[in-house]
């Protein structure tokens, strides 16, 4: 037995307008988990401590905060790995949400975001048209049990720094969620599906891997990569950035070797888009000014026939 | 020093240094972005290595790594570019590579731990490679500089070294997600708590600004994609970093450079004016070791990083 001692960022929207913080201080085994002591405090101490729980075992999903500024799983998370030399732990609500009381968050805006996936199977003909259940074979399965282990506890959109600034973007959770269907034989609406989750700014992840702290090894970003090779696969928003970039990277590549900057710009934004090119102009003659602009064309790197010949090798005609 | 070390810490220690004694030459690979718009990061690069007494042999036929876009089309393309590179890293007997971007060093990782645990990509990869006469037999290691320089060099050696301590100039570390993450691949240091760059910067005399935003993105890749999200990702970090006291930042990555940069003044209706000079990591160890300023290029930044210099006595 220890004494922890939880520094605890206590809140209640209905009553306080700032929040404080309470150390309260129990004495645990200090292997039990930080979700442990936290129930410890709420029955021998303070029983309006708020926070949510339900399985205790890393199922449910519902106890991710901020431990010592790190988000993850209360239940998962031994209070001996946390713990500084004075015992002390500080507990915070999960950051990307809007605290209601303690360590409780509105939840909603991640709800939201499944809602608008459709986060359910939608088969492209009639049940009655079965002899029996729908099968999938072991090896088309094996493509989703790692996004169908998500148990939306939201650590990694917690931890998405795109969506800390712009709550527009569907989030890693969402995404790999909608992997989880636009992979599955039996769903009918992949090509919707894939247009649905370009709307909601698929190519805004900025590839971070703050995501890879997912408890469950989903590895999101992962999924959301797939995701895009899907949607260029499948040739759905060809006109929007996100894949009009990829494609002028390769084609950079193939062509020169070297990702050509300039290129990738105007391919990206487009060159016929005024306002776009509009907007990075001001950046571009500030840099120009400073002699930081990339050259407007590329010599092709020494043996540039290897590196098409690889290109040629591997891609798939579309 | 060696002496209190506990055996099996001696033999990690004894892996990491295994060929700094007798190879001081290395494979470089610099990377597009130091090739295009950031000149003074390879100039710099290499002035650094003058310093340091190691000799960096460009793969001047390699192509990009590839990044993060080539593998959100085809990530076999991805892969098979990077084992062209390093097959040519080992035809000149090279096969430690040293990169000095952290998006490079993240892609390259990984695609080599793709390569290297499954012999089913490495036949496909040399499949490939064979067509031009080419085959990586898998004995390259990628490091970034930083580590070079921790490893290799040594942080003892290297504030030896110093001829122009920085007089504690405070500097903000932003390390550049693919150097720390995902762990599996880097995994040289702990992702969450690095510290790397907070040694190389005291052991030049300066002092560390400790700041959340440390590890987080700049959102270089994204700049394209819709207005003012990367462009607030930079606000973001760098007012945390202004708030805790930072008068400059050091990076191992051009491309968050690029960022850090070109958006602070765009990121100031939202975030306040930060105005951070922005160090490659290269130009801030080489201007300590004593290269002259005029060299490093840093009249190449939007945000002139002269000022702080000057003010701080550290250049005339
Ligand atoms: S992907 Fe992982 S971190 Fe994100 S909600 Fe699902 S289980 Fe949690
Ligand atoms: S990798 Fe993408 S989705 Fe994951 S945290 Fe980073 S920006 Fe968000
Ligand atoms: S990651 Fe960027 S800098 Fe590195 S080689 Fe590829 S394009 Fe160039
Ligand atoms: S901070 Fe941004 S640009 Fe730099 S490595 Fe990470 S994702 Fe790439
Ligand atoms: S209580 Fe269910 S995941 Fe922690």
């Amino acid at each position: 037995m220890a004494q922890v001692k939880l520094d605890i960022f206590r809140y209640d929207e209905a009553v306080d307008a700032v929040p404080h913080r309470d150390t309260v201080e129990v004495d645990v085994p200090v292997t039990m988990t930080v979700l442990d002591a936290l129930e410890t405090a709420k029955a021998e101490v303070d029983g309006s401590i708020s926070f949510r729980r339900s399985c205790r075992s890393a199922i449910c999903g519902s106890c991710s905060m901020n431990i010592n500024g790190v988000t993850g799983l209360a239940c998962k998370t031994p209070c001996k790995s946390v713990m500084n030399d004075e015992g002390v732990i500080q507990i915070d609500p999960m950051p990307n949400f809007q605290p209601m009381k303690d360590l409780v968050v509105h939840m909603d805006p991640f709800w939201d975001k499944y809602t608008r996936l459709k986060p359910y199977l939608q088969p492209a003909d009639r049940d009655e048209d079965h002899e029996t259940e729908r099968r999938v074979s072991p090896a088309d399965m094996k493509k989703l049990v790692d996004a169908a282990n998500c148990v939306m506890c939201a650590t990694c959109y917690a931890l998405c720094p795109v969506v800390s600034v712009d709550p527009s973007f569907a989030g890693p959770a969402a995404i790999a969620y909608a992997y989880r269907f636009i992979e599955d034989v039996r769903d009918g609406k992949k090509k919707e599906r894939l247009a649905q989750i370009n709307e909601d700014y698929l190519w805004l992840c900025a590839h971070c891997y703050a995501c890879s702290y997912c408890p469950k090894h989903v590895d999101p970003h992962d999924r959301i990569v797939d995701v895009k090779r899907a949607t260029i696969q499948e040739g759905v928003m060809m006109d929007h950035p996100g894949p009009r970039h990829a494609l002028v990277v390769n084609k950079t590549i193939k062509k020169t070797g070297m990702l050509a900057e300039t290129e990738v710009i105007q391919g990206t934004v487009g060159i016929f888009n005024i306002r776009g090119l509009a907007k990075i102009t001001p950046l571009a003659i500030r840099m120009a000014v400073k002699g930081k602009m990339p050259p407007p064309f590329l010599r092709p790197i020494p043996k540039v026939d290897e590196v098409r010949t690889i290109f040629e090798s591997l891609e798939v005609p579309t | 020093m060696s002496s209190t070390l506990l055996p099996e810490e001696q033999a990690t220690d004894s892996h990491r240094h295994s060929k700094s004694s007798q190879m001081r030459r290395y494979g470089f690979f610099p990377g597009c972005v130091a090739k295009e718009s950031c000149k003074e990061l390879f100039n710099s690069t290499m002035l650094l290595a003058d310093k340091l007494g190691i000799e960096l042999i460009e793969l001047t036929a390699a192509s990009c790594c590839g990044a993060s876009v080539v593998n959100d089309t085809n990530r076999d393309i991805a892969r098979v570019l990077n084992a062209r590179t390093y097959a040519q890293a080992e035809a000149l007997g090279l096969d430690d590579v040293i990169t000095i971007c952290s998006t490079c060093t993240g892609h390259m990782r990984a695609a080599n731990m793709e390569l290297l645990e499954s012999e089913e990509r490495m036949n496909q990869a040399n499949s490939i490679l064979g067509k031009f006469g080419a085959k990586y037999e898998g004995s390259v290691m990628v490091r970034h500089l930083l580590w070079l320089l921790i490893d290799d060099i040594g942080l003892d050696k290297l504030s030896s070294m110093v001829v122009r301590p920085l007089n504690g100039l405070r500097v903000a570390p932003f390390y550049g997600c693919h150097i720390i993450r995902p762990e599996k691949v880097n995994g040289w240091e702990s992702a969450r708590n690095p510290h790397s760059l907070e040694d190389v910067i005291t052991a030049i005399g300066g002092e560390p600004v400790d700041y959340a935003g440390k590890t987080r993105c700049c959102g270089f890749h994204i700049q394209l994609e819709k207005d003012g999200v990367a462009t607030s990702m930079v606000g973001q970090n760098m007012r945390i970093a202004k708030d805790r006291g930072a008068e400059a930042v050091i990076t191992p990555c051009p491309l968050c450079h690029l960022a850090l940069d070109g958006y602070q003044q765009d990121a100031a209706a939202r975030w306040g004016r930060t105005d951070l000079p922005t160090f490659h990591l290269p130009q801030l160890v080489a201007l300590a070791l004593g290269v002259p300023a005029e060299k490093l290029g840093l009249n190449k930044h939007l945000i002139d990083p002269r000022t702080i210099l000057v003010e701080r006595e550290l250049i005339a």
